[in-house]
């Protein structure tokens, strides 16, 4: 009994929280960072399918250098990117506004920060058949009948615009992410503050400039910086929507890396592109870290 | 709507806005977020419709009810040369696969966050700082390494592989909401049961943990709703037709080149979407801070 | 239970001392509180009583046994927190009873010890509510009830009364009190408000800055306040002061205030230089002015503000450059505007050394005893 308790008194100073976090961490290692060495190893390497290490030393950077596709993806990236984040921020913090502070009725803005929370909410692959209907090649699909209805041709539309579909396709997921964090932080501004600029006269685009966009600075930065990075690097409804066809017109860095591992068995190539991103994303990071300073997020025990 | 945005007090000399200008404002918001928000209703509402009907007119219109689309849930669909697995596998495996993801992500997340929360230890500080760090980090770039791994493990095309990458990648922000729970409850509380006669663990469980079961019940929808929407790593990394889920198939349905039949993809769509429609109608209030506190988390 | 601190220092961050050696002896049966501003090192002192917090260097006593490394939940204590810290997932009879629970008490007379408790403070009719049901003052009861309920060796409450309406704070105390009696239970409390700390407790310590300046009776703290920042914290309304000079020639003694030189020679202060002049605070309660001619100190000035409290008129009156309280009859007529003279008793004075702030009227003198003051510097 004594040494039990013994024993709990000595695990509970430090090796408790260990114990506590040990899975947490086992998963970290495992699929974190025992991935980061594995990919900044294999860089530079030439594996292929046979999964044989043969290092080429800096052969695969070389390679991307003079990669045909190259110039083409990363045009694609910046394009893909930059539209995407335009659309997200923008019309993110378009609709916080609508729906959390001009419709002042709760249950309304409500109602419609959840319809829009539907493509997020869908699985992708629901979603992406949504937009291929859309853009249906054939007859059948909404964009083509729309057409048929004043007598034109129909279209191939995903295979003539397929940077504008992947942009479209991207950009409502991600203005509801702004919508949230943008309604949220609308909603924390003490709603004295508005009725202060209304006594004062302010008008709608003035209490807009003046008190909203102020206020919600941080949440404004925080989405830009976030979705730029997850833009950078997540291709799950580019795969999905055009595969980055037709050829590589829709192709963006991060899917080259996924299509030259998983498709062409490239895996020292797709590891370098990987390297790559990862790289840029780090460097993403800190800049995220250095502007969101962290260190209040970080309060101390107050139990001994 | 609440009184302060049309002023009801109008002094004399100030020059009265009109009622029509006064509404412009509302006016063009609830006309952008309409027309904005219409085409969303309405690919939705198609997607229903379609499912009951032998055909579009138009590609809009349903024509003629039927359930023919759903004949799926009781024979395996059939196509030039192959027949799918059946719609149940599939059902079972997504279940699992999203089952086993809330238990393992929250009792691991509760665990850590907690030990984050409120525990003292050397190196607290280089983990949370390493958690929030991983938050950002292009976990999708690793699913090369990520392959050689599960190979490793003899766990690629597994379930059990594909779970575990999966709350690894979500585990970082999963701990760090939960962290967040925590870090609400006041440490008055945590005091008041030390006093009473518990020790810290006891805390944990009879006080502490009861608290923050409203934030834990919206991680565990939250995570059972990413598990079973999960593709990419599933598409990846799952490749024999025994471990089929439900988004793998309807991928494969819908890249099947013999197949163009809307009718068909969106009843299994709509079938595919039942417990992510029913989650969101029950919950979706609770998800929104979720979601949205976890974007605070930064 | 007599509690010791022994030269108890506590930090947080290595860099200052938040409690800085402190030496407090607390009797059984004593109620004792802890005042300060905020940021004083009281709260943190009560947290090292419960044995959340360790202190960092020093000894705390339990009835002479060292009590440093045992845990809270082995110290036989109850505490108030100041937000209640209420179970908000537990009934108040199943909040009430949590630490019999903890000791393990059979359920039946769990309940009923928690219903006694319940009833000691009027709480017998809301048992089966939960906590968000309950207003202010009677989660406050709950949180009472709470931690009386398993006949501990200490109380401690934290605060207790900040949450609470000035006419909730006024009754709570009196419970508070009568609760403390009738188990003759050791009390500390911690609180901010000078007020509380005064009616309530048998002995009040005051802490400023990690240190204790003075712990003494309430009557004592109020007759004779050690220095300058007790004698500004305690008392409602605060104690005026005006500045003036003390100088000491010759063996005589005199200061100034508002033109007006006061002797002070019945007694020779020990001051160590004899020809000197001294910059002072010159201290008078607010109920030691009168209205008048005849005193041992009159002072001119205008009235500035009339506030009735009803039993009585605050006056706000500008003395020269210091403004000063006082409170006239009700009855009175004072204008402002007007021009009014003060005086006040020679024993009512304390004077305050402006640098150290140190009280340099070693002995005020009580009731009776006029036209002496002792001076010591």
């Amino acid at each position: 009994m004594k040494k039990s308790k013994f024993l709990i008194n000595g695990m509970r100073k430090h090796s408790l929280p260990w114990l506590m976090l040990a899975p947490f961490l086992i998963l970290i290692v495992i699929f974190f960072f025992l991935p980061i060495i594995l990919i900044a190893v294999n860089a530079f390497t030439d594996m292929d399918s046979a999964l044989q290490w043969t290092f080429n030393g800096i052969d695969n950077f070389k390679k991307m250098l003079l990669d045909p596709n190259m110039p083409e993806i990363l045009k694609n990236t910046f394009i893909y990117v930059f539209f995407t984040l335009a659309i997200n921020v923008l019309f993110g913090l378009v609709l916080g506004l609508l729906t959390s502070y001009f419709i002042q009725k709760e249950s309304v803005g409500l109602l419609f920060r959840t319809i829009w929370m539907l493509p997020r909410i869908s699985p992708p692959v629901v979603y992406v058949l949504l937009w291929l209907w859309f853009f249906d090649p054939s007859p059948y699909g909404i964009l083509n009948s729309l057409r048929a209805l004043v007598d034109l041709p129909p279209g191939e539309w995903l295979s003539s615009n397929p940077k504008t579909a992947i942009v479209l396709a991207n950009g409502m997921i991600g203005a509801s992410f702004g919508m949230i964090i943008f309604s949220s932080a609308i909603k924390s501004i003490p709603e004295n503050l508005f009725q202060a600029a209304k006594v004062d006269g302010a008008s709608q685009w003035s209490i807009i400039q003046d008190i909203i966009i102020p206020a919600i600075r941080w949440p404004l930065m925080f989405v830009t910086m976030w979705q730029l990075l997850s833009l950078l690097t997540s291709y799950e409804y580019i795969l999905l929507l055009t595969g980055g066809g037709p050829m590589v017109e829709s192709e963006v860095l991060s899917l080259y890396s996924y299509h030259k591992a998983f498709e062409s068995f490239e895996y020292g190539y797709g590891s370098a592109v990987s390297l790559v991103l990862v790289v840029i994303a780090l460097g993403f990071s800190a800049i995220i870290w250095k502007v969101f300073g962290m260190k209040k997020m970080m309060g101390t025990s107050r139990v001994e | 709507m609440e009184g302060i945005y049309e002023p009801k007090m109008e002094a004399p000399k100030i020059k009265t806005v009109s009622k029509w200008n006064a509404r412009i404002p509302y006016i063009i918001a609830y006309g952008t977020l309409g027309i904005t928000t219409l085409p969303i209703i309405l690919m939705y509402l198609w997607l229903l419709m379609s499912s009951f009907s032998t055909q579009m007119k138009h590609g809009v219109i349903p024509v003629e009810f039927t359930l023919e689309n759903w004949r799926f849930l009781w024979t395996n669909v059939e196509m030039v040369g192959s027949v799918y697995p059946s719609i149940w596998t599939a059902t079972w495996n997504s279940f699992v696969f999203a089952g086993v993801l809330t238990v393992l992500e929250v009792i691991i997340g509760v665990m850590a966050g907690y030990a984050l929360s409120r525990m003292e230890f050397p190196g607290r500080q280089g983990i949370m700082k390493m958690t929030m760090m991983l938050h950002a980090f292009p976990s999708v770039a690793l699913l090369i390494a990520v392959f050689f791994i599960l190979n490793f493990m003899g766990l690629f095309d597994s379930l059990l592989g594909v779970i575990l990458v999966k709350t690894a990648l979500q585990i970082p922000m999963t701990a760090w909401i939960i962290k967040g729970f925590f870090d609400d409850v006041p440490w008055d509380l945590e005091w008041a049961g030390l006093i009473d006669g518990c020790n810290r663990f006891k805390v944990w469980y009879t006080i502490v943990i009861p608290i923050i079961k409203p934030g834990i019940a919206a991680v565990s929808i939250f995570s059972f709703l990413a598990g079973w929407s999960e593709f990419l790593l599933l598409y990846t990394f799952v490749l024999s037709d025994d471990n089929i889920t439900l988004s793998t198939y309807l991928q494969k349905l819908i890249s099947d080149p013999n197949l163009v039949n809307y009718g068909l993809l969106s009843a299994v769509s709509l079938f595919y979407m039942i417990p992510v429609l029913i989650f969101f109608i029950f919950t979706q209030k609770s998800l929104m801070q979720v979601s949205a506190g976890g974007g605070k988390g930064v | 239970m007599k509690i010791e601190l022994k030269n108890i220092c506590k930090t947080f961050n290595k860099q200052s001392n938040t409690i800085n050696n402190l030496d407090m002896t607390i009797n059984d049966g004593e109620f004792v509180a802890l005042v300060g501003p905020s940021g004083c090192g009281k709260s943190t002192t009560m947290l090292m009583i419960a044995g959340i917090y360790k202190p960092t260097s020093g000894n705390l006593y339990f009835d002479g046994q060292l009590v440093n490394d045992l845990e809270p939940k082995d110290r036989n204590i109850g505490m108030v927190f100041q937000s209640y810290a209420l179970y908000p997932h537990m009934t108040v009879l199943d909040n009430i009873a949590f630490p019999l629970k903890q000791q393990k008490v059979p359920k039946e007379e769990r309940y009923e010890r928690a219903k006694n408790a319940a009833d000691m403070v009027h709480l017998g009719h809301l048992l089966d509510r939960k906590p968000s049901q309950l207003s202010g003052g009677q989660q406050q009861r709950v949180a009472l009830a709470r931690a009386i309920v398993k006949k501990p060796k200490v109380l401690l409450l934290d605060e207790p009364m900040s949450n609470l309406d000035a006419r909730l704070k006024i009754e709570m105390r009196e419970e508070i009190s009568r609760i403390q009696k009738e188990l003759g239970i050791t009390a500390i409390m911690v609180t901010h408000d000078q007020e509380e700390a005064m009616t309530t407790a048998d002995r009040v310590a005051i802490m400023k800055e990690g240190e204790l300046i003075q712990y003494s009776s309430p009557m004592e703290l109020y007759n004779r306040p050690k220095n300058y920042f007790v004698a500004q914290f305690i008392g409602n309304p605060p104690m005026n002061f005006l500045k003036s000079q003390l100088a000491v020639k010759d063996g005589k003694c005199q200061f100034y205030i508002n033109d007006t030189t006061v002797d002070l020679n019945n007694h020779l202060p020990k001051i160590k230089s004899h020809n000197s002049i001294k910059d002072i605070y010159a201290g008078i309660r607010p109920y030691d002015l009168k209205l008048g001619q005849k005193g041992d100190i009159t002072l001119d000035g205008v009235v500035s503000l009339v506030e009735p409290t009803g039993h009585s008129k605050m006056v706000n009156v500008k003395v020269g450059d210091d403004r000063i309280r006082f409170f006239a009859d009700p009855l009175q007529k004072i204008e402002r505007g007007s021009k009014i003279t003060l005086t006040a008793s020679i024993s009512s004075i304390h004077l305050f050394d402006c640098e150290s702030g140190e009280n340099l009227t070693a002995e005020t003198i009580g009731e009776g005893q006029d036209n002496k003051l002792v001076i010591n510097s």
